[in-house]
């Protein structure tokens, strides 16, 4: 497996998957499902070491999204290798893969819904019509951007973990004007990385990309407006050295890269 | 983390030295009797501004900054106003023999800007830095030193400057500072600190763009911590504001200075003897550059680099005040 593959399937793993959480919480209609639900839900892909993947504990009281994978989860999702689990995720590939425990019918149709909605949102090349659809794409791009840096860094990305290697304690935050929970935050110290939702309260972020609209988050997020437009317009407010914002951005379209 | 937080189109409009710039020329406008000079940097220190509306009242000396002050002595003694301005580094240093004996010394009306002061002239290297400059200019006689924390401030304090006879200092930064002031609706009085916030734990006393940063982590502090800050703007280090300084003795206890300085004979000193002096203790910590010339890098890494940026205040005053900086050192527990 090369290097790309490696950096594409961390960031599936660990950065796009934990989203399926997020997206059925937002959801009444998931969240109802879920709700009568428990037991496990494993996503996984075999590779040489054996197994890599992301599982969810799945509980009354919610879901819980782990990393690794466990012995026996009550469904698993496997694939082949792990180019056909980044091909899948990719839209490249539609090898499906081997449904484990498919007689827990109910856990599987709300995990394939949940799966569903997270492809369809993330594969979205315009606006989706609904304000509350906007707010959660924004959230799940914050979130997966911030995680996904982290784990290139953690999986020894070259560029991203120099950078974070040489970085004294900082955050770098993502956050839209008047909504605290569309936001997301980065934090890097001397090698070590932690992507984290919400607003960083502890100190004053060292960068902040401060969106003035869903609308402007969702331009650039899904790339469909030019960063330096938006900024001139006022949409886009980088609070911190514009240096350190071209650098975030190089790095935000790393991420992009191996999501797609 | 954090230092300067601005946006590119910030630059610009919150230059200290840009404002200073349009400031004479509202100032000369009323005032036959003011002229400018410099040593060759009419643009970077924006005096040129002056010479684009009054050409036959601004003199450029060329790259020589003894000729600059002995001059501008001379001008002032013929009754004129004279606005003088190069770098900090040039003016405290370079032509200190003239400015000690040819201004100070004589007490001329010569109003010395000196741009490019501290670490704000960041990448253009060790010997561009100016962080001795307040210790040095503080030991001259008759002479007002100012800080102000902004272009808002700086405007204040060049009609402050033009309204003051006598010898003034005032030091600015290359720009880019952070807007401290939404506008010029406040009372500004040479040798008077200026309240930003009340508080009762710690009080901390910052002059220049640390000012700004000092209400950042003030507010922060309050927010998460639940600490009362006081911040004292000690935007004229001489005259020093020696009563709000006890005030803040007597009321806080413990007290932190900040400055884009060497910590050795600038604000952090000068609020120390004034301590000393008073005869009452107090925690005290000053924040600065160290012994030390500075690594070269951007003002705000520089900042960040002496802990002299918002987190390197809330880093310090949560040291004194107990508490640690950031708890979580857990790395792997991210979603």
């Amino acid at each position: 497996m090369d290097n790309q593959e490696r950096y594409a399937n961390i960031i599936f793993l660990n950065a796009v998957l934990p989203l399926l959480k997020v997206i059925i919480e937002d959801d009444e209609k998931l969240t109802a499902k879920f709700s009568k639900l428990t037991g496990t839900l494993q996503i996984s892909a075999l590779c040489e070491e054996g197994k890599v993947g992301t599982h969810y504990e799945i509980e009354e009281d919610g879901i819980k999204v782990i990393k690794g994978v466990i012995e026996s989860p009550t469904l698993e999702l496997e694939f082949k290798s792990i180019e056909l689990f980044n091909g899948f995720f990719k839209g490249t590939s539609k090898k499906l893969p081997k449904i484990k425990g498919i007689r827990h019918l109910k856990l599987l149709m709300a995990s394939l819904g949940g799966l569903m909605k997270m492809a369809n949102l993330l594969g979205l090349s315009t606006l989706p019509p609904e304000e509350k659809e906007k707010k959660l794409l924004v959230r799940l791009y914050f979130y997966l951007l911030s995680s996904g840096i982290s784990q290139l860094n953690k999986v020894g990305h070259p560029e991203i973990s120099k950078w974070v290697k040489k970085s004294p304690d900082r955050v770098y935050a993502w956050t839209v004007e008047n909504d605290e929970e569309m936001s997301a935050y980065l934090r890097i110290k001397a090698g070590n990385s932690k992507a984290s939702r919400g607003i960083y309260k502890r100190s004053k972020p060292f960068f902040t990309m401060r969106f003035d609209s869903t609308e402007s988050a969702l331009g650039i997020l899904m790339e469909i407006d030019d960063m330096i437009e938006s900024t001139i317009k006022g949409k886009l407010v980088m609070e911190g050295a514009p240096e350190f914002g071209a650098q975030l951005g190089e790095y935000m379209t790393v991420v992009g890269g191996f999501a797609k | 983390m954090a230092g300067l937080t601005y946006t590119v189109f910030d630059t610009t409009n919150l230059s200290t030295a840009e404002v200073y710039g349009k400031t004479l020329v509202e100032l000369a406008k009323e005032h036959d009797d003011l002229v400018g000079l410099t040593a060759d940097l009419a643009k970077s220190t924006k005096i040129g501004i002056l010479a684009e509306h009054y050409p036959e009242r601004f003199f450029n000396m060329g790259i020589a900054e003894q000729n600059l002050f002995g001059v501008a002595a001379g001008m002032a003694t013929a009754g004129l106003t004279p606005f003088v301005s190069t770098f900090a580094v040039f003016t405290s240093m370079r032509a200190l023999d003239q400015v000690h004996t040819d201004i100070c010394y004589q007490n001329l009306n010569v109003k010395m800007i000196a741009t490019h002061a501290g670490l704000s002239f960041g990448q253009a290297g060790s010997t561009h830095h100016c962080t001795e400059d307040i210790g040095i200019m503080r030991t001259m006689a008759n002479l007002t030193v100012m800080v102000p924390a902004d272009g808002t401030e700086t405007a204040k304090a060049v009609h402050a400057a033009y309204h003051t006879d006598g010898p003034m200092y005032i030091r600015i930064n290359r720009g880019f500072d952070q807007k401290l002031y939404e506008s010029g609706d406040y009372e500004f009085e040479i040798g008077k600190a200026i309240e930003l916030r009340e508080g009762t734990d710690l009080t901390i006393i910052a002059c220049g763009s640390c000012v700004y940063q000092a209400v950042e982590a003030a507010k922060i502090l309050e927010a998460t911590d639940g600490l009362k800050i006081r911040v004292l703007n000690m935007h004229t280090i001489k005259p020093l504001d020696n009563e709000a300084i006890m005030k803040a003795v007597h009321d806080t206890r413990r007290i932190i200075t900040v400055e884009d300085h060497n910590i050795y004979g600038g604000l952090g000193s000068a609020v120390s003897e004034v301590i000393a002096e008073g005869g009452k203790a107090c925690g005290f910590k000053r924040l600065g550059i160290p012994d030390t010339y500075s690594i070269i890098g951007l003002h705000e890494d520089l900042m960040n680099h002496y802990g002299i940026d918002t987190n390197g205040i809330l880093d310090t005053v949560r040291e004194i005040m107990g508490k640690d900086f950031e708890e979580d050192d857990d790395w792997e527990d991210e979603v």
